[in-house]
């Protein structure tokens, strides 16, 4: 109990300061249940607040994170052609891997906290949390080699834009983490698109070029030497013919042939290829939808519908078969890009989404029918979740506007 | 009829009105408070759209161009002509909406009159002339341009009543609100943009 104890200590009276008030109880319960619970009336008396609900979510991601950090690292070594097995040279890209990482973390979560703090202080509200989850998913979505200001803008405008001028938590109409991704998209598309921007660590992917080492590398380097384990050589080259460009890049180009050229199944399956950075291994993304499954958190509505439009739409399209791209066959398509991540974590949403039963079927199929005609038919973007999500996010209140429009029409004749 | 196919689909979704164009946006931004009205709002867009597109083209063909009956080039005369068929057709829809569903009119207000001055009406003309579309495409492309239209202000409408109850800064509330959920969806929207059905 020597936590309470810390925490009894500090609080800060709630009439004096309220706000610091209201920034330790954001931290407060986090480890500890509120006090104040309902006292009259019927109600499911249950610990699953808002907070335990993100936190589920948050845990769900963790697997994602462990292998984006390291595959992070095993992409750079890979393009240097350096310790090809996948736990060779494990320190390194694990430490490669965090130092990449790491800031984008930091960033997407300072700057997302303080301006929810400077909004929650405006207010005069306690402090929303509903940056947990966004904060953490941002990270997972963005390219290993993201400048760190673009970052900060992308997630300023995703907070501010897409969120607190809607009224803060739960009133959003489109995915905050999405909104970002999608900012940088347009904005700054060079950092985001390409063969150049899933491989860290280099300036140009090209032959021959060096590695770029920061400060961090070095003192990594002074502690590898002294444990005598091999260290960062800034000296060593990206071998010939490596391109970093993704399945799906080459799918467009050349259609499934080219991508089994470069890649085989089992690295797409498990993840060990170029991409953002926690959207690769698929096993890992569905073991944290069945755990959002399993907690009822995710809807598994949304989760069957979008495979089966993704599915119906892959078929039509291997039907149809016009060029290279949509002859891959269906069950392939599943391979390449964000699918599952997009489903687990993003489509599910419940702010987002239609919240109706109807509603979310539509919702689903649709997104999974619509991203997957963006990502084949469309030549101006590489995948088309992101993009399919936010336009369902657009229908969302429609959809959940004629649903319950027709509920009432049904049960009125019933009446 | 793929090719007109082609031109619906491409219309509605990927060249919007609304939302790639920012056309007919005084209307668009008024009167999407709720869904019903902005439904038949929509629906008066879509039927003078797809009514006064077939018309202005026989307009621009055969009575404006070169090889019409004037035998002459008429077409600094295009402008006042489109508007006062549209303004004609929106006189019709209006005695129609009147007749059959004065609720409706009386929701609509001013902004059914106002169709006449829709730029996306006008807009809708203007493209079609720039794009050389014969007849059939003609229609095809005011229709599909009247779904694209009706489909954003719906959306957006539905976007309105859900967050009536949200906490919406003051100073954002209404019109402002209105403005950066348009743009917004404008970005949503970009998802289609860029494929070329003819392509295939």
């Amino acid at each position: 109990m020597g936590l309470l104890n810390f925490f009894k200590k500090i609080e800060p009276d709630k009439k004096k300061r309220p706000f610091l008030h209201t920034l330790f109880d954001g931290f407060f319960t986090i480890a500890y249940s509120p006090n104040s619970v309902t006292s009259n009336g019927v109600h499911v008396r249950d610990g699953m607040d808002l907070k335990r609900t993100m936190i589920h979510v948050v845990l769900a991601m963790q697997l994602c994170y462990l292998f984006g950090t390291y595959n992070v690292g095993h992409q750079h070594f890979l393009a240097l052609g350096e310790y090809p097995g996948f736990l060779e040279g494990f320190h390194l890209k694990l430490v490669h891997g965090l130092i990449k990482l790491l800031p984008i973390f930091i960033v997407a979560n300072v700057v997302g906290l303080a301006i929810e703090f400077y909004f929650a202080y405006k207010k005069g509200h306690g402090i929303e949390e509903g940056f947990l989850v966004s904060g953490a998913l941002i990270p997972l979505i963005m390219p290993p080699d993201i400048p760190m200001w673009i970052l900060a803008l992308s997630v300023i405008f995703a907070v501010v834009i897409g969120k607190e001028a809607f009224g803060g938590t739960g009133m959003n109409i489109w995915n905050v983490a999405l909104l970002s991704r999608v900012f940088v998209f347009f904005a700054y598309p060079t950092t985001i698109a390409g063969d150049e921007v899933w491989v860290s660590g280099f300036e140009k992917i090209s032959a021959g070029n060096n590695p770029e080492y920061g400060w961090a590398h070095g003192l990594f380097n002074k502690l590898f030497e002294w444990a005598d384990l091999a260290s960062f050589n800034s000296a060593s080259a990206i071998v010939d013919g490596f391109t970093g460009a993704t399945p799906l890049a080459l799918a467009s180009k050349g259609g499934w042939g080219a991508v089994t050229d470069v890649y085989t199944t089992a690295q797409m399956w498990w993840g060990a290829i170029p991409g953002s950075i926690g959207e690769t291994s698929k096993p890992l993304i569905i073991i944290g939808a069945l755990i959002l499954l399993a907690t009822g958190i995710a809807s598994w509505r949304i989760m069957l519908s979008m495979l089966l439009g993704a599915i119906t739409m892959a078929w039509l399209l291997n039907a149809w078969g016009a060029t290279p791209f949509m002859e891959v066959p269906w069950q392939y398509q599943f391979y390449m890009g964000s699918f599952f991540f997009a489903m687990a974590f993003m489509a599910t949403d419940p702010v987002t989404a239609s919240s109706t039963n109807t509603g979310k079927w539509i919702y689903g199929f649709l997104i999974g029918f619509i991203g997957m005609i963006v990502r084949v038919i469309n030549p101006a973007y590489p995948e088309g979740w992101m993009l399919a999500i936010l336009f369902l996010n657009t229908f969302a209140p429609l959809i959940d506007h004629y649903v319950i429009e027709s509920n009432m029409k049904k049960r009125l004749q019933n009446a | 009829m793929g090719e007109l196919a082609n031109i619906f689909i491409k219309s509605a979704f990927i060249e919007n009105l609304a939302l790639a164009y920012f056309l007919g946006m005084c209307s668009y931004l008024a009167v999407s408070k709720t869904v019903k009205t902005a439904f038949g709002l929509g629906l008066a867009v879509i039927f003078v759209l797809g009514i006064t597109m077939p018309i202005n083209w026989l307009i621009s063909e055969y009575l404006l161009s070169e090889n019409g009956i004037f035998g002459m080039d008429l077409t600094f005369l295009r402008l006042i002509l489109f508007i006062s068929v549209i303004a004609s057709m929106v006189q019709l829809v209006e005695m129609v909406v009147e007749k059959f569903s004065p609720s409706l009119y009386n929701s609509l207000g001013i902004f059914l009159p106002l169709i006449t001055v829709n730029c996306a009406i006008l807009g809708g003309s203007l493209f079609m002339v720039s794009k050389e579309y014969n007849f059939s495409e003609s229609v095809a492309f005011g229709l599909g341009g009247g779904f694209g239209w009706f489909l954003a202000i719906i959306a957006i409408a539905a976007i309105r009543e859900k967050i009536q109850y949200s906490a919406v800064p003051g100073p954002l509330r209404g019109l402002g609100m209105a403005f950066l959920l348009t743009g917004l969806m404008g970005m949503a929207f970009m998802s289609l943009m860029g494929i070329d059905p003819a392509a295939f």
